[in-house]
């Protein structure tokens, strides 16, 4: 299994999907690293050469954040969100949607699963 | 959809001449805004301001990390004291007293 940038070994997949496998990459990125690199986005991964490797490395090193870096930096973003106060900073902390989505209905994947309420309106309905 | 680059960011002129003024001054004077649309500019760090939320006027320090955002952003509109049912009841009612 080839190795790019340390830990990510990505696998028998086409080189294109398989640097998908890096967080912060996705088919997009995916497609200009490897066009940069002029490596065949087709080829198998493990077929691929120790230079050819090092190529795509290289460009992802220089050019991108990715992987624990990434994390980083957008765990960074909210949390100065968070700190200065605004509006979308409460919405971080509250676990609500941020970007001025209806909570009346939905919103599930913020929320989380639903938390039902007794005796409010519809419950009783629910259960029968 | 965001501002288009060519206009520069949407700086309420009232208030910024305002600011200036305060800013020669030397005073630290808190300025009253209605103007929550407008953008926080490098100036505008370290100053007070109170800021309209609708009903009353709500005190906004702006730090560096404010700038970029609108003043609004930092004077929320909305109370939200939790839904109803017998938990909630009671807190609301504690605090009150």
């Amino acid at each position: 299994m080839p190795r790019i940038l340390g830990v990510d070994i990505p696998a028998e997949k086409p080189i294109g999907v398989s640097l998908r496998y890096l967080y912060g990459i996705g088919p997009a990125t995916a497609r200009t690293i490897l066009k940069h690199a002029e490596v065949n986005p087709q080829v198998r991964a493990k077929s691929l050469s120790e230079d050819e490797l090092s190529r795509i490395a290289a460009i992802i090193d220089r050019e991108y954040t990715v992987e624990g870096q990434l994390r980083r930096q957008i765990q960074q973003n909210i949390a100065r969100l968070r700190d200065i106060g605004c509006y979308r900073g409460t919405r971080h902390r509250r676990g609500l949607p941020v970007r001025g989505q209806r909570t009346r209905t939905n919103a599930r994947t913020r929320k989380g699963p639903r938390k039902t309420v007794a005796g409010k309106k519809g419950v009783k309905e629910l259960r029968r | 959809m965001g501002r288009s680059l060519k206009k520069g960011p949407y700086v309420d002129a009232k208030l910024y001449r305002k600011v200036q003024l305060a800013v020669e001054r030397g005073s630290h004077e808190i300025i009253r805004t209605w103007a929550r649309r407008c953008t926080i500019v490098p100036e505008f760090v370290g100053r007070s301001f109170e800021v309209h939320n609708g009903n009353k006027f709500l005190k906004v320090y702006v730090t560096e990390d404010m700038v970029g955002h609108k003043l609004g952003e930092f004077a929320l509109t909305r109370t939200f004291r939790g839904h109803s049912g017998r938990k909630a009841a009671a807190a609301a009612a504690a605090p009150a007293t």
